[in-house]
C-alpha cells in the first residue's frame, strides 16, 4: 500500500511538472490523486477534526458546509450543517458547490470518497488519528487549498513543542498507569493508536492498553481488573456510572476512587491545541493521586 | 440416569472451564485460590466477583434462551421460532437505544430501559393476538410479533440515525449482546426472578407435548389450548425480557439448543425441557469464554462467537433433518 502510494507520489509529481498554471497535483492520505484549483474558496469538512483545523490555519470563512456534530471552534457553528460524516447525503453535499470536500481517511470513507468522485467532486482525505498527523494535516491542506501563508508557521511550532515535550517526558513505566475508558458496558479503552494514548506519555503517565495499536477496542473487564492500573480517566463526556457498579469494583481504580472523568469535546480529536492539555492532564492525574 | 450423568457433568464441566480461563492468563493453581480464597488479592477478586458470577449468569441466561426457545417452538408448531421471534428484542433494543441516546447516567437505566421496551412489545404482540380470540391465533401471534419487532425496529433505526456516532457505536455493542455486566447483584436478581417463569413453563410440559400434535387433538387429549398457550406466551417473554435486559440480544442459543435436545434427547417436554436448560447453559458458558479468551485482552461480542459455533450445529441439523 504504501509503496504503491509512493510510486503515485511520483507520478504525480511528473504531473505537476507539466501542470497547468493554478493547477496542484497532490496526493491524499487514501492515495487519491487530487486535482483542485487553488485557492479552493468552497470547502466541505466531513470531520469535526478537520474543520477546527481550518478554522485553526485561517481557512474558516472559506468552509461552506459541516458535520452535524462536533462544531469547533465557536465560530464553526455559524457554517451550515450536511448531515452525518460518516455516509452522509450527496445531495446536500453537491448544493454546496464545493470545489473539495475534505475527509477524515479511514477505510469507512472510502465508498463516500468514490461516489464524491464519481460526479466529479474533489475530495482529499486526510490522516488525523496521532499527534503528529495535526501538523502534517496543516501541512497538506494549506498546499491543496492554497493561500494559506500562516498554516506552516502553525505547524512547524506544535512540531518544536512536541519534540520539547517528548524530551522533557519521563521514561515510559515510571509515572501513573491510566486505562482511558470510552464506554462502560461493554467496556471500550482508548489503544496506543490514538493521541490520547499519546497525550498521557507525555502527561507523565503510562496507558495500560498502550499495546493495542488502534484507536479504540472493546476489552474485557477481567483484562482491565487484572492490568490494574493506577488511575481510570473517562472521555466521550459519559456519566461516571462505573462507580456504583458492583462488578466495576472489581478494579482497585475504582474502589479507591481513582477516577478522573475528562470534558468530551477537547479530548474527542486530535488538534493544534491538543498539546495544551498535556498540562491539565498531568496536572488532573496528579491531583486524583494525591 | 446415566444420560442424566453425563449432561449434569458437561454443564458442571462447562462451569469449571468457564472459571478456569479468562483474559488475565491466571494459571490453575491461582484459580483454585482465587476460589478458595488462599490466593493474593487481585487474583481473588478476579475470580470471585467477575469469573464466578459471569459464568453463572452466562449458564442461566443460555439455559433459560434454551428452555424459552423450545416452549415457543411448541407454541407456534413452528421449527424457526426463538426467543426473540415474537417481537421482543425490536422492543428491548428500542428501549436500550432510547436510553443510550438519552446518556443515561444510571447504571441500571440501560437494562431498565431495556425490560421497559420488552414488556411493552410483549403487551402490544399479547393485545393484537387476542383480536383472533382468547385461543392466541398462531398465525396472529406470529404476524403481531414479526410486525410489532419491525416497528420497533425501525424506530430504533431512526433514533440511531439521530444521534451522534459514538452512542451508535455504543448502542450497537449492546445490541451484540456481553456479559460484561455480570455481578453477583445480577446474577442472583436473575436466578430469583427466572424461577417462576421456568417453573411454570416446566409445569405446562404436558399440555406442550399435545400442543406440538396440534390444537384439535391436544382439545381432545384434555389440554386448555386457550389457556395454555397464553401463559405459555406470557412466561417465556418475561423470562426472555429479563435476559435480554441484563446481557443484551444474544442469537442461535434458543433457537438450535432446543433442536439439539430433541434429536439427541428426547421430544418429550419433560425431559426435553431440563435437558434443553443444561445444553443451553453449557453452550453460552462456552461462547462466553470464547469472547473472553480467544483474542485477549479484546472482547468479541457474545452473540457473535453463539452464531459463529450455531451456524455449523444448525446446519448439521438441517441436513440430518431433512435426510
Amino acid at each position: 500500500m504504501s509503496s504503491r502510494a509512493g510510486t503515485v507520489s511520483l507520478l504525480a509529481l511528473l504531473l505537476a511538472c507539466g501542470g497547468e498554471q493554478g493547477t496542484v497535483y497532490r496526493v491524499d492520505h487514501a492515495g487519491h490523486p487530487v486535482d483542485v484549483v487553488a485557492p479552493a474558496t468552497r470547502i466541505v469538512s466531513l470531520s469535526p477534526s478537520l474543520t477546527e483545523l481550518l478554522f485553526a490555519i485561517g481557512a474558516g470563512d472559506r468552509i461552506v458546509g459541516r458535520t452535524r456534530w462536533g462544531a469547533l471552534p465557536r465560530a464553526a457553528e455559524a457554517v451550515p450543517s450536511v448531515g452525518d460524516g460518516l455516509s452522509p447525503n450527496l445531495e446536500t453535499i453537491l448544493a454546496r458547490e464545493p470545489d473539495v470536500v475534505v475527509l477524515y481517511h479511514t477505510p469507512t470513507n472510502a465508498a463516500t470518497i468514490d461516489r464524491l468522485r464519481a460526479v466529479g467532486v474533489a475530495t482529499l482525505s486526510v490522516r488525523m488519528d496521532r499527534l503528529e498527523d495535526v501538523p502534517e494535516a496543516a501541512r497538506l491542506l494549506a498546499d491543496v487549498l492554497g493561500d494559506l501563508p500562516g498554516a506552516d508557521t502553525l505547524a512547524d511550532r506544535f512540531e518544536v513543542r512536541l519534540d520539547s515535550l517528548r524530551r522533557r517526558t519521563v521514561p515510559s513505566g515510571s509515572g501513573p498507569s491510566v486505562a482511558i475508558l470510552a464506554w462502560d458496558a461493554p467496556p471500550v479503552v482508548i489503544g496506543g493508536g490514538s493521541f490520547l494514548s499519546q497525550l498521557l506519555e507525555l502527561a507523565g503517565a503510562h496507558n495500560v492498553f498502550a499495546d493495542l495499536d488502534v484507536p479504540s477496542a472493546t476489552v474485557s473487564l477481567e483484562s482491565i481488573a487484572h492490568r490494574d492500573p493506577d488511575v481510570l480517566l473517562l472521555v466521550g463526556g459519559g456519566e461516571p456510572t462505573v462507580l456504583d457498579r458492583a462488578e466495576w469494583r472489581t478494579v482497585s481504580a475504582v474502589e479507591e476512587g481513582q477516577i478522573l472523568s475528562l470534558d468530551g469535546d477537547s479530548y474527542s480529536w486530535p488538534s493544534l491545541r491538543s498539546l495544551d492539555l498535556v498540562e491539565e492532564l498531568s496536572g488532573a492525574i496528579r491531583g486524583v493521586r494525591s | 440416569m446415566t444420560r442424566w450423568l453425563l449432561l449434569f457433568s458437561t454443564a458442571l464441566g462447562t462451569i469449571v472451564v468457564g472459571v478456569a480461563v479468562g483474559p488475565s492468563g491466571l494459571d490453575l493453581r491461582s484459580v483454585v485460590g482465587g476460589v478458595l480464597g488462599s490466593a493474593g488479592e487481585p487474583t481473588v477478586t478476579i475470580v470471585r466477583d467477575l469469573r464466578v458470577p459471569r459464568v453463572l449468569l452466562a449458564f442461566l441466561v443460555g439455559g433459560s434462551l434454551g428452555v424459552t426457545g423450545a416452549a415457543l417452538q411448541a407454541l407456534v408448531r413452528n421449527p424457526l421460532a426463538d426467543p426473540y421471534l415474537l417481537g421482543l428484542s425490536g422492543g428491548a433494543g428500542l428501549g436500550a437505544v432510547t436510553a443510550i441516546a438519552l446518556g443515561a447516567a444510571s447504571p441500571w437505566a440501560v437494562p431498565l430501559a431495556a425490560l421497559v421496551g420488552s414488556l411493552g412489545a410483549i403487551a402490544l404482540v399479547y393485545r393484537l393476538a387476542l383480536i383472533a380470540g382468547a385461543g392466541l391465533d398462531v398465525r396472529v401471534l406470529l404476524l403481531a410479533g414479526v410486525v410489532i419487532g419491525a416497528f420497533a425496529a425501525s424506530l430504533m433505526g431512526a433514533i440511531m440515525a439521530l444521534v451522534p456516532a459514538p452512542e451508535v457505536r455504543n448502542a450497537l455493542l449492546w445490541l451484540l449482546g456481553s456479559f460484561s455486566r455480570a455481578s453477583w447483584p445480577a446474577v442472583l436478581l436473575f436466578a430469583v426472578y427466572a424461577a417462576v417463569p421456568l417453573v411454570i413453563l416446566y409445569r405446562l410440559a404436558r399440555p406442550l407435548d399435545l400442543l406440538t400434535l396440534g390444537e384439535e387433538p391436544a382439545g381432545y387429549l384434555g389440554a386448555n389450548v386457550a389457556r395454555t398457550r397464553r401463559t405459555l406466551y406470557v412466561m417465556a417473554s418475561l423470562l426472555t425480557a429479563v435476559a435480554v435486559a441484563l446481557s443484551g440480544i444474544i442469537g442461535f442459543v434458543g433457537l438450535i439448543v432446543p433442536h439439539a435436545a430433541r434429536f439427541t434427547w428426547s421430544r418429550l417436554h419433560q425431559t426435553l425441557l431440563p435437558a434443553t436448560f443444561l445444553l443451553g447453559g453449557s453452550l453460552m458458558v462456552i461462547a462466553d469464554a470464547v469472547a473472553r479468551t480467544a483474542f485477549a485482552p479484546l472482547e468479541l461480542p457474545v452473540g457473535v462467537v453463539t452464531a459463529l459455533i450455531g451456524v455449523p450445529v444448525f446446519v448439521a441439523l438441517i441436513r440430518k433433518w431433512a435426510a
